[in-house]
């Protein structure tokens, strides 16, 4: 469009008919510069800014109509002529034209040959005039109508604009709690799938949703073994704590919102508002205004049910409810995770149960086998010394029988032949001993009864007695008082294989070139070695080539090795660890107490140390002693 | 039968074990020798058929070393066979711990006349006196 100032007059044509506006530009573009508006406001922007010689407007515009365009242009451009075009044909269309500000009047369709004309006459002054002065007010009246009714629309728009606003913000609202409850799901997903502790998990889950979607309270429920009862696990605060003392169970299908949900295996939703407003009068809970009830599942089976509830009434979307839903349905899957490593730690304390039953009857019966071994002569014994005393006081009583009346009142008398009666007393038989003794000659009594065999029998007793003793020494032995000191390991080792009697031509040493030494009692030391010696020397007993190796070395910083190695039958895995096991023996009941090997273990252990075994049957057996090396001053 | 006419062979690695029993059948008038192990027990045993005296009874442990002296849960019932075998007549009682019995009673399926329970040693010398007086 030429904005320049032209010589030749500007016409704007301000209709919504584009056939319209193609024809005047037609007609008139030979003679005039022709611009176009295509509705009243645009035809108001043009007029004002190009102001146009002469304006033609079409009556019948939607929004602002004709008459209005022309009542405003008459006011900003009163000098310009103002043409209507109209096609109306209704009374006193010419009347309002006027009335409203326009200076002419043409009809559609436009008369092709007259049009220019008229255009010129316009221009060149000519104008109508409005008779009738009531169209004016007539004019006014409508104007006036219009203007109330376009108010009206405005007002209309403008609350459906604060409508639209409202709900806009709305769903920008519930977008971004959906974002969240998806983020913190996600968040709280990831928290609790690596939890594998079911209780932890549990309660880790309540707290989380409460603290990372604001909820009012969380309790998570698990069906009983029947199915029956859903069983509150886990619980938020106070509320959550008091209900589980209290044992809170629900009936599957029964009527709270969770049995319900557990029933169905759907989200249950309830509401305070609407048509069926739940009632909530847990008085633990008593700021409930809405509650969500979402099933968790396990392949496909209900396990139990997450309830989640809020201060807020309908708390609920169906936003929350899918984003809750697919963290119960994470949590259903840490549920599993963690019930599997439960039923799997059970298994194995099962299995530790078991073992420890087993090796503790075997050493029980060692032990028995042992004890008895060690106990069998002593009957034995006893019953000869009883035999013994008894028959010594038959000889004395006998042989007081015999004796003149005055020997008899002596004192030493009197005490044996007491003696004799008392035993008399406790069952003995004196007749049974006078026919055993009477028939025999001088030599065979004295073959029988002598002080030899009683003091013979009791040293029986006494040995007997000690070796059950030595049971006890071997068991507290690690526990008394010792005196600890720095103890040079090879020169220990060195010593106790000489003092031992082991043949140095089966012993190879690997002593690290620096003295490495420990704080340790020597005598318990020694005593660990001695056993460990022993059991190799019994190892390789039927060894041709026996080998005894003996190696002391740096293990990890701070502590040092001592090995006493052997080539001997091993020992079989399934042995190993019973070795520590007191009265586990391999050896019968020439191996000792069984007590060696887990006395060792106890004394290492006082010492801050550890003892390990590494052994292969048919290869040999390798014990390893690591204590905490004293570093050199 | 004269008491003291009855040869007994006991053969048992415990020594204390050894004596109270040797002591117990001393006194009970039966003519003791002991062995402190399988191998011992059989040269005894030879030894004694060499001399023309050979042993009535014996009476073997069961856990001890055997033949080859290595300690051998089975000694007494190895024993057991080589006595057997060069004379099945021989009775023998076989020495058992209480914890040991179902052996012991192998070992009567395997030709031993009974097993004693070490123990009460008074039934040693009934089950002994059982087998010469039935």
């Amino acid at each position: 469009m030429d904005d320049q100032p032209s010589s030749r007059k500007k016409i704007l044509c301000i209709d919504d008919t584009p056939e319209v506006r193609r024809l005047v530009l037609r007609l008139l573009s030979g003679d005039y510069v022709v611009l176009e508006a295509t509705d009243g406001l645009q035809g108001i922007d043009t007029a004002t800014k190009h102001r146009p010689d002469l304006i033609l407007v079409d009556l019948h515009m939607p929004h602002l109509t004709g008459y209005e365009v022309a009542t405003r242009l008459k006011s900003l451009l009163p000098q310009v002529p103002i043409v209507a075009l109209t096609a109306d044909v209704t009374a006193n269309v010419r009347e309002r034209a006027l009335a409203s500000g326009c200076d002419g009047y043409i009809s559609k369709p436009l008369d092709v040959d007259r049009f220019p004309e008229q255009i010129a006459a316009f221009l060149a002054g000519a104008r109508e005039q409005l008779q009738d002065e009531s169209h004016r007010q007539a004019y006014q009246q409508m104007l006036v109508a219009r203007l109330e009714e376009k108010v009206r629309e405005l007002t209309e728009a403008l609350k459906r604009n604060a409508e639209l606003n409202e709900q806009n913000f709305q769903l920008l609202k519930k977008a971004q709690r959906q974002a969240h409850l998806l983020e913190a799901g996600a968040r709280v997903g990831r928290s609790i799938t690596s939890i594998l502790n079911l209780d932890l998990l549990l309660k880790v889950t309540v707290d989380t949703i409460c603290d990372e979607f604001g909820f009012y309270y969380a309790g998570i429920f698990l069906l009983d073994e029947t199915g029956e009862w859903a069983i509150l696990r886990a619980g938020r605060g106070e509320a959550g704590a008091t209900l589980l003392e209290r044992g809170h169970r629900l009936r599957v299908g029964g009527q709270s919102l969770i049995g319900m949900a557990a029933w169905l295996g759907k989200a249950r939703i309830a509401l305070d508002v609407g048509q069926e407003p739940a009632r909530f009068n847990n008085p633990l809970l008593p700021l409930t205004r809405s509650e969500v009830a979402l099933p968790l599942f396990i392949g496909g089976e209900v396990i139990g049910a997450l309830s989640v509830q809020s201060t807020e009434e309908a708390a609920f979307s169906e936003a929350d409810v899918v984003a809750l839903q697919m963290l119960a349905d994470q949590l259903a899957v840490a549920i599993k995770n963690a019930r599997l490593l439960q039923d799997l730690e059970a298994t194995h304390a099962e299995l530790v149960r078991t073992k420890t039953f087993e090796a503790i009857a075997t050493a029980t019966g060692e032990a028995i086998h042992w004890v008895g071994n060690k106990a069998a002569p002593v009957p034995g014994s006893v019953a000869r010394i009883t035999e013994d005393v008894s028959r010594y006081l038959w000889l004395a009583a006998a042989l007081l029988a015999e004796a003149p009346p005055e020997l008899r009142e002596h004192r030493y008398a009197q005490v044996l032949l007491q003696a004799a009666e008392a035993l008399a007393a406790h069952g003995f038989s004196a007749e049974a001993t006078r026919a055993e003794l009477e028939p025999l000659p001088l030599k065979r009594l004295q073959r029988l009864l002598n002080v030899d065999s009683i003091l013979e029998d009791l040293h029986i007793i006494e040995q007997s007695a000690r070796a059950i003793l030595s049971l006890k020494e071997d068991l507290i032995g690690p526990a008394r008082q010792y005196r600890v000191e720095d103890v040079a390991l090879a020169e220990l080792l060195q010593e106790t294989v000489a003092a031992m009697g082991i043949p140095s031509s089966i012993v190879t040493t690997d002593f690290a070139p620096e003295a490495l030494r420990v704080r340790a009692d020597a005598v318990q030391l020694e005593r660990v070695f001695i056993n460990l010696i022993k059991n190799a020397m019994e190892a390789m007993h039927e060894v041709k080539e026996k080998r005894l190796h003996l190696r002391v070395r740096p293990a990890e910083p701070g502590f040092v090795a001592a090995e006493v190695g052997d080539n001997g039958c091993g020992i079989p895995p399934d042995q190993l660890d019973k070795i520590w096991m007191a009265f586990y023996t391999t050896k019968g009941d020439r191996g000792g107490t069984g007590l060696g090997l887990p006395a060792c273990a106890q004394i290492i252990g006082q010492l801050g140390g550890k003892i390990m075994v590494h052994s292969q049957v048919g290869v040999g057996t390798t014990f390893v002693v690591i204590l905490p090396q004293v570093k050199p001053s | 039968m004269v008491k003291d006419a009855i040869k007994i062979l006991l053969v048992d690695d415990e020594p204390l074990v050894l004596r109270s029993m040797e002591k117990t059948l001393l006194r009970a008038g039966f003519d003791v020798e002991t062995a402190g192990s399988a191998r011992a027990g059989r040269f005894r045993f030879e030894e004694a058929r060499t001399d023309q005296a050979p042993f009535d009874l014996a009476i073997l442990d069961l856990h001890m070393p055997n033949l080859n002296d290595q300690d051998d849960p089975n000694a007494g019932l190895q024993l057991l066979s080589v006595l057997l075998a060069v004379e099945p007549t021989l009775p023998v009682i076989v020495l058992s711990a209480f914890d040991e019995v179902s052996r012991a009673k192998e070992a009567v399926a395997r030709g031993a006349r009974a097993y004693f329970v070490k123990g009460r040693e008074a039934g040693l010398v009934e089950i002994v006196n059982e087998i010469f007086n039935p």
